[in-house]
């Protein structure tokens, strides 16, 4: 294992109990992702893109298999292990957003920071110099509601982006937005985590998006296909 | 604090929902406070009317019915109602002369007979007896007016009566001195005596001018039985009728209910110390004092130092009293050997009260006084005297015991449900949100520690408004609520009754309380709780329940 070895996957599976049926969503993964990559995983709906960004990002634990972060195995960790993990070296990005409906766009990055336990005002400060960074200084103050599909995701970056986290992870970044907006997004979101030395994992549908990526690797029925480099 | 500041996002931009969840627990709350206060209330109010005997240190009442058969406790008997009672015939001629102002008070036993005050030594001296007190309750009647005057005109006279009879004729030789006597006289002019050929010698011809046979020189020529005419006449019999008006009277009465005390005993007795509204007790000397029921008083204006004037003995009113309900209430009381005299009813009582040494030993003491008594004695216990009691209070009650308690712990049962699934419905719609909150890198605690934040914020709020709402709804029935009445009817012979008195001469005492719906602090601290806890446990474990799941289940709950 090298010391740019971000992830290394081990046979994981993941699957899932729907009644008295067992559905396989991942089936026996082998992946290794390094530092500063920025990977795109591109397949169709249900081959297991999600499930795999997922187990990436400690939001679940495989069934079997190991997922190796920095050359810890995520399945020995607890709970509070993982939220720590999450809070400080993930930075997720969805296809709906999931901004706090009842925060407004400086609080939603605040949320993603408070747990660190930073200091009130380098709370604001440092969330207030992210949204500028993605160009909505003058809509700190909005709810949610108040901002376009494109603001929402914009304000989801900046606060994935506010704990500088290593590895940021997009689910369908640009499914809800139009073509245009979407490229902006993920240009956006590209260029700062490069500009950070972060490592990017972005599933998508659209090729074009992929092709922004340093490597897409394309998945069916919860397996990978060749690897491909960009 | 941002996690402050996102509790009140939360509560305000939810603003619907907030308000639902604080509307629900807020009557929730209310809803416990009001009927349990309700309940207190007709705790309260039964306490003090439907638990007599109690408030007068009496465990026991002992009276006397009327039996059919002789023997037994008192002087038994049918006829002793009648005998006890005859005072209640009003003899008018005993009140005064006709037309002359009269007040009176009779005062009758009733149904309740009377016995011999020493009686009480019987039932004193049984095993578990702790004390007696002898009583004399009586229905009281006052009448005054005028003594009534009753006058009848006869009216007799203007009969006129015919009177015939037959005068001897004058002898011959009258008939010749009476001619001759007036031919001197010079009446009649040439008349001559008649005669007529074998009759009787007449008078006969006019006279002349200037005299006649009327004259009283012309009388004097009669002989003496002719002058003057005597006779003895019996008129005949007849019985004269005059219908007689009834006398007109202005005689008023009013009944009462007339209690004798022994003074000497202030810890049992008809009314005790601890009945007091206003001014004192009976010395122990027991003088001319009265003690009046609240409610008498202020039907007869009667006030503290005010006279009542019982058949020329004025009393003067010491204290006010609110008497127990039981059968043993009066509207006015005053020293037992006074009534005694009163009513010339010497050495006589018609209640015992009774207390026993213990609560445990009620009931066999109860069988002892029937056993030591016969037939006749009554013996009551405070569970019987209270079952007596009837009244909208007596239903009240019964249905604040019957459901008083459930329907308490039904409001408490909603006001913690509504609490708990306004709670986790509204967990149930922000799983996604705890799912996001997981991915960025909250802990569990934290989520579980937010979402108390926001339910310990309702709930206090919900609370507060609900305490608020049960105050004033307390209040309201306080100020508007309805009056309940509890009355008691004694005196009555039921089924023994004898010669139809008994409903007669039945006292029935009354007392009505105001509904109301005291709360106290622990109460509403009880409410209060109740909807926090409930809103606390449901949002712990709702939020313990979504933050427990994996945060990839959590956001792929609601996508």
């Amino acid at each position: 294992m090298t010391d740019d070895l971000l992830y290394d996957i081990r046979n994981a599976t993941r699957s899932f109990r729907r009644g008295d049926a067992t559905v396989n969503a991942l089936g026996a993964v082998d992946l290794t992702i390094e530092h500063g990559e920025i990977v795109a995983l591109v397949g169709p709906s249900g081959s297991g893109k999600t499930t795999l960004l997922q187990l990436l990002g400690a939001l679940d634990r495989p069934t079997s298999g190991q997922v190796f972060f920095e050359g810890r195995d995520l399945n020995t960790l607890g709970d509070n292990d993982l939220a720590d993990l999450r809070l400080r070296a993930f930075g997720f990005v969805f296809q709906t957003f999931n901004l706090i409906p009842t925060l407004n766009a400086l609080q939603n990055v605040e949320a993603k920071l408070a747990p660190t336990g930073l200091p009130e005002s380098d709370l604001r400060a440092r969330s207030l110099a992210l949204l500028d960074e993605v160009g909505l200084s003058d809509r700190a103050d909005h709810l949610p509601s108040q901002l376009s599909g494109g603001e929402q995701q914009r304000v989801a970056i900046a606060r994935a982006l506010s704990t500088e986290p290593r590895v940021v992870l997009a689910d369908e970044p640009t499914g809800n937005l139009d073509s245009r907006t979407g490229t902006e997004v993920v240009d956006l979101l590209t260029s700062l985590s490069e500009e950070r030395g972060h490592t990017v994992i972005l599933v998508t549908h659209d090729p074009e998006i992929a092709a922004k990526a340093h490597r897409s690797i394309r998945m069916q029925d919860g397996r990978l296909l060749e690897p491909t480099l960009a | 604090m941002f996690y402050l500041r996102y509790l009140r996002s939360e509560l305000v931009g939810r603003r619907t929902r907030t308000i639902l969840t604080l509307v629900g627990l807020a009557l929730g709350v209310a809803l416990v406070i009001t009927i349990s206060g309700l309940a207190r209330g007709l705790d309260r109010a039964q306490k003090t009317a439907l638990n007599p005997l109690s408030t007068i240190g009496t465990d026991l009442t002992v009276t006397l019915s009327p039996q059919q058969d002789t023997g037994g406790f008192g002087r038994g008997g049918g006829g002793q109602v009648v005998q006890a009672n005859q005072s209640a015939v009003t003899d008018l001629s005993k009140l005064g002369k006709p037309g002359t102002q009269f007040v009176h008070d009779f005062f009758l036993p009733g149904t309740q007979l009377t016995f011999p005050q020493k009686q009480t030594a019987k039932i004193a001296s049984l095993p578990g007896v702790a004390a007696v007190s002898n009583g004399l309750v009586l229905s009281a009647v006052h009448q005054e007016g005028v003594v009534p005057k009753i006058v009848a005109k006869i009216k007799t006279g203007g009969q006129q009566l015919d009177i015939r009879r037959q005068i001897k004729p004058p002898t011959a030789a009258e008939a010749a001195a009476i001619q001759a006597c007036f031919q001197k006289l010079g009446v009649g002019g040439g008349a001559q005596p008649g005669g007529q050929p074998g009759g009787q010698p007449g008078f006969g011809g006019g006279g002349r001018t200037g005299g006649g046979f009327d004259s009283p020189a012309a009388r004097k020529c009669l002989p003496a039985r002719m002058r003057e005419f005597r006779a003895r006449i019996t008129t005949p019999e007849q019985t004269l009728k005059q219908v007689v008006s009834p006398p007109q009277t202005n005689i008023k009465s009013s009944s009462y209910t007339i209690g004798g005390i022994d003074p000497a005993q202030q810890s049992i007795g008809l009314v005790t110390p601890s009945q007091l509204s206003r001014g004192r007790f009976f010395s122990k000397a027991g003088g001319r004092e009265a003690l009046v029921s609240s409610a008498y008083a202020k039907r007869k204006s009667l006030k503290l130092g005010s006279k009542l004037d019982l058949n020329g003995t004025t009393f003067k009113i010491v204290g006010l009293v609110r008497p127990p309900l039981g059968g043993q209430t009066a509207d006015v009381y005053i020293p037992l050997a006074q009534l005694q005299k009163l009513a010339s009813q010497s050495g006589l009582a018609n209640v015992v009260l009774v207390r026993a040494t213990s609560s445990s030993d009620v009931a066999t003491v109860q069988k002892e006084i029937e056993q030591a008594l016969g037939s006749g004695a009554q013996v009551a216990s405070a569970k019987q005297v209270t079952a007596s009691i009837n009244g909208s209070l007596v239903d009240a009650a019964n249905l604040s015991h019957d459901l008083g308690l459930v329907l308490a712990i039904i409001a408490a049962v909603a006001a913690f449900l509504v609490a708990a699934l306004l709670t986790l419905s509204s967990i149930g719609k922000r799983v996604r949100e705890i799912g996001t909150l997981k991915a960025m890198g909250w802990s569990q605690r934290l989520v579980v520690r937010q979402v108390l934040g926001e339910c310990l914020a309702t709930g206090v709020a919900g609370g507060l408004v609900g305490v608020a709402l049960g105050v004033l709804v307390a209040a309201a029935i306080g100020a508007f609520g309805p009056s309940l009445s509890a009355s008691s009817t004694t005196g009555a012979a039921g089924a023994n009754d004898v010669l139809g008195l008994g409903q007669a001469l039945a006292r029935t005492a009354s007392t009505s309380v105001s509904l109301t719906a005291p709360l106290s602090l622990s109460l509403i601290f009880f409410g209060f709780a109740l909807a926090l806890v409930g809103g606390l446990i449901a949002g712990g474990a709702g939020a313990l329940r979504a933050a427990r799941l994996r945060p990839a289940d959590a956001l792929r709950q609601m996508e």
